[in-house]
């Protein structure tokens, strides 16, 4: 557990000081710009603006850092072999991916939940409304689903064998995975078998992230958001993290450092 | 250097039986393979130093990522420490130093070393402590806290050398641990090595460093082409009778004295002549009886390294007469 947790701080320092932080405050910034310009031109409830801007740019900014996180440390890790030193160490290589997925999303957290801070602040301030308790559920989705992406991305990581390829197939299981409706629909379709047992298959490989889309509810009367609804998101977000890393856990263990 | 006697009796902290690595690369229509280890048998001692020594790619540095399982063999096995370089036990104990250490750059020496000093077990004061003794040794304490990529190469090699010693290593395993280092840094680490000897750990070298070779290891080892070629004490290869050149000085007035030496290979020059061992004995009385001043005879090459092209079969480079000679 403690060098679990001593790769996780290495992570962490890691990628804070590769100024990652520095897209945050981009994303930051570009928001309170674009709220003021929408809120000047007053389409709509100003309040309602800042809130869907708000988590857009979360979930936005917190994708951004994951995939430029993960296109440095392939680099230094795995191009340049840094990872030689740590496999050599009293250290499992399950160890190792837990510890920088962990890394990897304290960062994350840091990012959205800095964003949410923003948000909450232009709301209560700027806007002189309340913050609705939807809202902080909403963070949350957020934050589960960025573990799922975070887990997923450091494991192409460790399948991969190039830079480009952890961040496309990382960028694409984004894109995809809130595609997953459309696949959904496409099932209750007629048409031919191998076509349907090929998008089954698209449908259950793929993290469905529309089941982290909480914000597209945010003001859906019928939502119901329960004790069992909770229970469901985080059964699937857990376990799917879990079977995600023991894929790369298998593959690391098998992997060669040439 | 005292010559240690080969303890065969001694454990095996490396054993390797069969170990061959085949490199594939290129595109599936285009395959290139390349052996890069052909079954290498080979047992390393425990308290002794082992070189390991061949030309560019003879596969060295292949051979020690198979015993650190950062690859896996094509055929054979390796036993490390008694056990499987897989069990976290056994990784404890090692000290392994890449051929090019490579680190985030994000951190301070002194973070990297707290952090490789925390896998291995210690926290705390402990740790610090630790750090600190590390950051002597290695003559890093005033660097310690600058970051990484401020680094210049040997101070890298540096901070490489110390991560793989801060763990307290039975066994440690060095890919070229001199390349980068400047003349003091290099006597330094030799010192380091040959003081971890006398404590009692295991050394493992890869190294081109001749001087290394015979100030610090007990054995050595010749691998070539993928094949390991010859294996033996380095006391059996001090004392051996592989013929090496001599230079032999005489005052400058007596030059015309060394003409007509009438040995095959003789090179005169200005103030002296250089001959085979082959033929020193005879030079030198033939000299003697011209009533020559003989002023000095000094080997130009190492025992180790006529030893080394001996054995990769490149003699001829030795018995070529060479620019330079004084
Ligand atoms: N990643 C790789 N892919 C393909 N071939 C490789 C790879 N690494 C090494 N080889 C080949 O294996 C052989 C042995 O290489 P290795 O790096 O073990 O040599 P070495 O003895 O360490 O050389 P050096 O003294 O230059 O460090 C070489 O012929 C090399 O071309
Ligand atoms: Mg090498």
């Amino acid at each position: 557990m403690r060098r679990i947790l001593a790769v996780t701080t290495f992570t962490f320092r890691e990628l804070l000081r590769s100024r990652l932080l520095f897209v945050w405050l981009i994303s930051v910034i570009v928001l309170c710009g674009l709220d003021f310009l929408l809120s000047i031109l007053s389409f709509g409830s100003i309040l309602q603006i800042f809130m869907d801007l708000g988590l857009a740019g979360m979930e936005i900014s917190g994708l951004l850092v994951l995939l430029l996180g993960l296109a440095v440390t392939y680099t230094t890790e795995m191009d340049q072999k840094a990872i030689f030193l740590h496999l050599a160490k009293p250290l499992t290589r399950g160890e190792y991916l837990l510890g920088r997925i962990l890394g990897f999303f304290l960062v994350n957290c840091l990012v959205v939940l800095g964003m949410g801070l923003v948000v909450v602040g232009l709301v209560i301030f700027l806007g002189g409304g309340t913050v609705p308790a939807l809202f902080y559920d909403c963070v949350v989705f957020i934050l589960l689903e960025m573990f799922v992406l975070t887990t997923l991305g450091l494991t192409y990581q460790m399948i991969a064998t190039s830079m480009v390829g952890v961040v496309l197939y990382t960028f694409f299981t984004v894109f995809l995975g809130h595609c997953i409706g459309e696949v959904q629909w496409l099932l209750n379709q007629e048409m031919s078998h191998w076509i349907k047992v090929l998008l089954r298959m698209v449908y259950y490989i793929l993290p469905n992230l529309e089941a982290f889309n909480l914000k597209d509810r945010l003001y859906d009367p019928n939502l119901v958001l329960g004790w069992a609804q909770w229970q469901d998101i985080l059964l699937y977000a857990f376990s799917y993290s879990f079977v995600v890393f023991l894929i790369g856990w298998i593959n690391l263990e098998k992997r060669e450092f040439r | 250097m005292e010559p240690t006697a080969v303890m065969t009796d001694s454990p095996c902290a490396i054993q390797i039986r069969g170990l061959s690595k085949t490199y594939k690369t290129g595109f599936w229509f285009t395959p290139k393979v390349t052996h890069a280890l052909k079954g290498v048998h080979l047992d390393i001692y425990e308290n002794q130093a082992f070189g390991l020594m061949g030309l560019n790619g003879a596969g060295k540095t292949t051979l020690i990522k198979l015993v650190l399982a950062l690859l896996r063999p094509t055929a054979g096995s390796v036993m490390v420490l008694g056990g499987s370089i897989a069990q976290r036990s056994v990784r404890q104990q090692i000290g392994y130093l890449p051929e090019l250490p490579y680190f985030s750059k994000q951190h301070t020496g002194r973070e990297l070393l707290e952090y490789f000093g925390s896998l291995h077990g210690f926290s705390g004061s402990t740790l610090q402590h630790r750090v600190d003794e590390i950051l002597e040794l290695i003559r890093m304490r005033s660097a310690a806290g600058l970051k990484v990529s401020g680094y210049s190469k040997g101070m890298l090699q540096r901070i490489g050398i110390g991560q793989a010693l801060i763990g307290k290593p039975k066994l440690l395993i060095c890919d070229e641990p001199m390349s980068g280092l400047d003349p003091v840094g290099y006597k330094e680490m030799r010192d380091i090595f040959i003081d971890l000897k006398k404590a009692g750990t295991t050394l493992f070298l890869n190294t081109h460093i001749l001087d290394e070779v015979e100030r610090v290891c007990d054995r050595i080892g010749i691998l070539h082409e993928g094949s390991l070629k010859e294996v033996a004490p380095i006391s059996k290869i001090l004392e051996s009778s592989v013929p090496v050149d001599y230079w032999i000085d005489v005052d400058s007035g007596e030059a015309p004295k060394l003409s007509g030496i009438p040995f095959q290979e003789a090179v005169q020059k200005n103030g002296g002549v250089q001959v085979s061992g082959l033929v020193l004995a005879e030079t030198l009385s033939l000299l003697t009886s011209r009533k020559a001043q003989v002023k000095g005879v000094r080997p130009l090459s190492s025992q180790v390294e006529a030893y080394f092209l001996n054995a990769i079969g490149a003699q001829a480079h030795l018995n070529r007469p060479r620019m330079g000679t004084p």
